[in-house]
């Protein structure tokens, strides 16, 4: 505190300070110089001024106040080379800020635990066969046998997932997603709730009364948040039900749960082969992965010796739950554009290396009056990297604002679709920490090289040497050039990845879907089971519904289907008339339910044969529909017409189908979007539909007549939800989400390498024909022509691209091998794409040598004289 | 025997030295590097350059303080003198430093 203050008083006498200083210092040289008449004494003393300086450094603030001063000076000089300070600004914000965004993107994705808490130690348990090639879920009985055996889970819980209608006077029915789970599933869980009780095991017990949890947003936006409603009954699927608790703010696990209700096994779900629900353990404390493996390995092998007839050939597969979320799924995709952005701001921190690099050749001498007047060699570094750190600071300062415009694109991008839960779009503290982090690392990473080799300039050469003095020459240059031909190579992973992107949109975008996606509506409908318990009242309330649809002016046809194009599929064990017997299953068939209007609706046409009649959508006429690549496979060659099949529902097999006709392939699955399966239409009375798409066809814009179908459907059950009314258009855009959204991210980032890359050759080749100035007029001079002279500098600027790309492409082969997961109808050494890229580089790098080359020409033979 | 080579003055002794000369009375800096040098009979040589930085620091620390006066060729010289917080702090460093030198001894007689 004392020191302190001595040295604020020191402050204003700093005048006084100094005279001390110096008059001492002179006494001491003086009375060396009487005591040594050798001269040696001003030798042996050294550098005063530096004597001086840090005798005042004692006084002073010294690190704030030199800091400060170099702060100003650097302030000073860029003030002076306004451009290079912008250009260098500009390429680091946009370095950082694209960088700062993909890790808020990133860090979302992979620290998103389902809201878990350990939510790595929770695993998933399913039934696998031997080979590992088809899981199941789990069965009622097996859960039940497995869950009493297990020692290597903390618990066991079981779940199905089911849309649920909720009514009661709150407000209007609504659609809930619900989890039906054993009453310890919140326990292993670990979750608990806010108000009320868990469930517990007498709520799943047959006959108990029915209960049901309540999500906190759900208790939020439909109760207003009333803690009365514990203890009350609200209608879930028609069935009374009690509200015993609500859970705590978002919890909603497992999924996207928005009610909890006990899972009570019921005389269907008693079938051992009937592997319908999602079993899902923790591990016990200090219990590895590879023991719980091996436990429930052992324990479902014993399961299959001693019902061999249902669990023959069944073992179990644990996986960490994180594994299976869709999050986990993106994780790879996310490194590599991670790794793409982490380019771009290499790329950009090079080409300020570059700047600076150059910028230091013509300080050379400003540096050597300094070391001369006695400033120390930690001192410049120090300085040269105060000013590299105060670029890439200002960079990170308007590279978050980088960052907020680049989240704010996206999310206006992905506008309307449905985002997953972990994507989180919001700047927080981590992602200034991050920031702040990268801007101050690579302020000093692209500083220290310019600053080491200005620190070690050499005076004497720096100051006899006319004019602008060279830092090392031929030695910086070098390591200009090796800084480009890194960019060169950075550049042509990232233009090699982005051209696969594209490509591969274009591919995913010019594959028919096979059906007009125009001006189709869509929404969905769960009839629940207690007020349409028959399956004939299920094709009754659609068929009526389609007629009233029709009805409706705008509307061309109206159809109810299960699955929408690019919306998976349904799937029965089938066999085939005639055919061989195949192994001990049944194969599984992809199947669509639809009405026959959905062909109209899709406007799809007939192959061959017909389509079946509204007539027999709803009257189980025994007909069926199949798509090109059904019939190919099952009857090449032959005519499928009159062919038969039939399918296996709920363990019986159905009536023989009879094939009435051929359609085009349409496009079903959205994780390979370019593979046609093969695909039968079962009318709707074959397997009618308790949960369904309503889709139709209108003549005005679909959007506008949401809320007429809405009040359409609720006039015939005013108790109905209907719900996710969105054009068919809007779905198929988020199925295709990934592959576009990333393509034009990747696009994005492509295109800022290739600019930042070829100002990084623009400056090196600026640099290097500014220093060649003299000899290129003295080329001219003797004779020569300015096509030697282009050729020279050419030559020369375009080495480090062509190294670049050398090693860059081998290297680009690795890195879009890991894109391999998103590439559609595209192979990751896709040659085009590798071609298109490197010509894209070697334009952009010509470009870059173009302007500088130019006035390489255009040198005057005078400039000899300035000399 | 060739030319005799000065050792290294131990780190941290600097300032215990310094504040040793003092305790006779006020030195100029000159007078304190060359007091050093003598009584150590030329072993112990401050350098310039850390002398006066050393100073500078001691003053800021408040164990020493400065006034200008008269040398002995009559020149203005800038004097320093122990305050009552130096001498304090000699006691401690050199009962410190007698301790370590007093170990140190004891490891290579014995070990």
């Amino acid at each position: 505190m004392k020191r302190f203050r001595k040295r604020l008083t020191a402050l204003w006498r700093r005048r006084q300070l100094d005279r001390d200083l110096q008059d001492e210092l002179r006494f001491h040289l003086e009375m060396a110089g009487e005591a040594d008449a050798g001269g040696n004494a001003r030798r042996h003393f050294g550098n005063a001024t530096n004597i001086e300086e840090r005798c005042r450094d004692v006084w002073t603030f010294a690190r704030i106040e030199t800091l400060w001063q170099d702060v100003r000076y650097a302030a000073r000089t860029f003030a002076r080379n306004p451009g290079f300070a912008a250009v260098a600004v500009i390429a680091l914000a946009l370095g950082i800020g694209a960088d700062t965004a993909m890790f808020t993107i990133v860090n979302g994705a992979i620290s998103w635990t389902m809201g878990l808490d350990q939510g790595e130690r929770v695993m998933v348990v399913s039934a696998t066969d031997a080979s590992h090639a088809q899981s199941f879920g789990t069965s009622y009985p097996d859960f039940r046998d497995l869950r009493a055996r297990v020692h290597s889970l903390e618990g066991l819980a079981a779940y199905q997932f089911r849309p649920v209608n909720v009514s009661d006077r709150s407000g209007l029915p609504e659609r809930y997603y619900c989890v039906r789970t054993s009453a310890n599933g919140n326990r292993v869980a670990r979750q608990k709730p806010l108000l009320g009780r868990d469930l517990t095991a007498d709520d799943e017990s047959p006959g108990a009364a029915a209960v049901v949890l309540l999500g906190h947003h759900v208790w939020q936006q439909r109760y207003g948040g009333d803690p009365a409603i514990v203890g009350q009954t609200i209608r879930v699927d028609e069935v009374p039900t009690l509200v015993v608790g609500v859970m705590p703010p978002g919890r909603r696990f497992p999924e996207d749960t928005d009610l909890w209700t006990p899972l009570i096994p019921t005389s269907a779900m008693e079938k051992r082969d009937s592997r319908s629900l999602m079993a899902y353990g923790r591990l016990a404390d200090g219990v590895k992965l590879t023991a719980a493996r091996t436990e429930l390995d052992t324990l479902m092998r014993q399961l299959a010796s001693e019902f061999p007839e249902t669990n023959r050939g069944l073992t179990a597969e644990v996986q960490p739950i994180i594994v299976v979320t869709g999050a986990y799924a993106m994780r790879p995709l996310f490194a590599v554009l991670f790794g793409a952005v982490g380019f771009v701001l290499l790329i950009a921190c090079a080409d300020v290396a570059n700047m600076l690099l150059a910028r230091a050749a013509g300080r050379a001498r400003e540096i050597s009056i300094r070391v001369a007047i006695g400033a120390g060699r930690v001192r410049i570094i120090r300085q040269l990297l105060i000013e590299s750190t105060m670029l890439s600071l200002t960079g990170g300062l308007l590279g978050w604002l980088v960052a907020i415009g680049g989240l704010r694109w996206f999310d206006a991008g992905t506008g309307g679709l449905v985002k997953p839960p972990w994507l989180n779009l919001k700047l927080d503290g981590a992602a200034f920490a991050y920031l702040a982090a990268v801007s101050i690392v690579t302020g000093v990473l692209f500083g220290l090289a310019p600053a080491l080799r200005l620190a070690k300039v050499d005076i004497h050469g720096a100051l006899k040497d006319g004019g602008y003095g060279t830092v090392g020459g031929r030695h910086s240059l070098s390591l200009a050039n090796t800084l480009v031909a890194f960019e060169m190579a950075l550049c042509v992973m990232l233009l090699a990845g982005a051209g696969l992107m594209i490509r591969s949109t274009a591919n995913l975008y010019s594959t028919p879907i096979g059906m007009n996606t125009a001006n189709v509506l869509t929404m969905r409908i769960n009839l629940p089971e207690a007020r349409y318990p028959r399956e004939e009242d299920l094709v009754r309330f659609h068929e009526a519904l389609a007629t009233r649809l029709d009805a409706l002016p705008g509307v061309e046809a109206a159809a109810v289907v299960s699955n929408l194009p690019l919306g998976g599929r349904m799937s029965f064990p089938y066999e085939v008339e005639g055919a061989a017997p195949g192994g001990e299953r049944l194969p599984e068939l992809d199947a669509i339910v639809a009405a026959a209007s959905y062909f109209r609706v899709g406007q799809v046409p007939v192959r061959r044969g017909r389509l079946f009649t509204d007539r027999e959508t709803t009257s189980r006429a025994a007909v069926t529909v199949v798509n090109e690549n059904f019939a190919a496979r099952t009857w090449p060659g032959e005519n499928p017409i009159g062919k038969r099949l039939r399918v296996v529902r709920n363990h019986t097999a159905e009536a023989w189908l009879t094939v009435v006709g051929v359609v085009p392939d349409i496009l079903q699955d959205f994780r390979h979007p370019l593979d046609h399966s093969p695909l039968i239409y079962l009318p709707h009375s074959e397997a009618p539909l308790r949960v369904a798409y309503l889709v139709a066809r209108t003549t005005v814009p679909p959007g506008t007549m949401a809320e007429a179908f809405r009040t359409e459907v609720q006039r015939m059950d005013e108790g109905l939800p209907v719900y996710e009314v969105r054009t068919l258009e809007n779905r198929i855009a988020e199925n295709r989400l990934t592959t576009s959204l990333f393509g034009a991210i990747c696009t994005v980032f492509a295109a800022v390498a290739l600019v930042l890359a070829s100002i990084g050759l623009y400056s090196v080749t600026a640099h290097s024909v500014s220093q060649r100035m003299q000899e290129f007029g003295i080329r001219l001079a003797v004779g020569g022509t300015s096509g030697d002279i282009l050729r020279l500098v050419f030559r020369q600027s375009l080495r480090p691209l062509v190294i670049g790309l050398m090693a860059g492409l081998p290297l680009a082969l690795v890195v879009t091998h890991l894109l391999r997961a998103v590439l559609t109808g595209v192979s990751p050494g896709d040659p085009v794409t590798f071609l298109a890229a490197s010509g894209v580089l070697v334009l952009a790098g010509v470009a870059g040598c173009a302007i500088p080359a130019r006035r390489a020409v255009r040198v005057d033979v005078v400039v000899l004289r300035s000399e | 025997m060739g030319e005799r080579t000065t050792p290294e003055l131990l780190p941290g002794t600097l300032y215990m030295l310094i504040l040793r000369t003092l305790r006779g009375g006020p030195l100029h800096g000159y007078a304190i590097a060359k007091r050093v040098k003598d009584s150590s009979r030329e072993d112990l040589i401050i350098e310039d350059g850390s002398l006066y930085p050393a100073l500078n620091r001691m003053l800021v620390k408040g164990w020493l303080k400065a006034e200008w006066g008269i040398s002995e060729n009559n020149r203005k010289a800038r004097f320093y003198q122990l305050t009552p917080e130096g001498r304090h702090q000699l006691e401690q460093e050199s009962e410190d430093f007698d301790r370590l030198i007093r170990a140190i001894q004891l490891v290579m007689r014995t070990a």
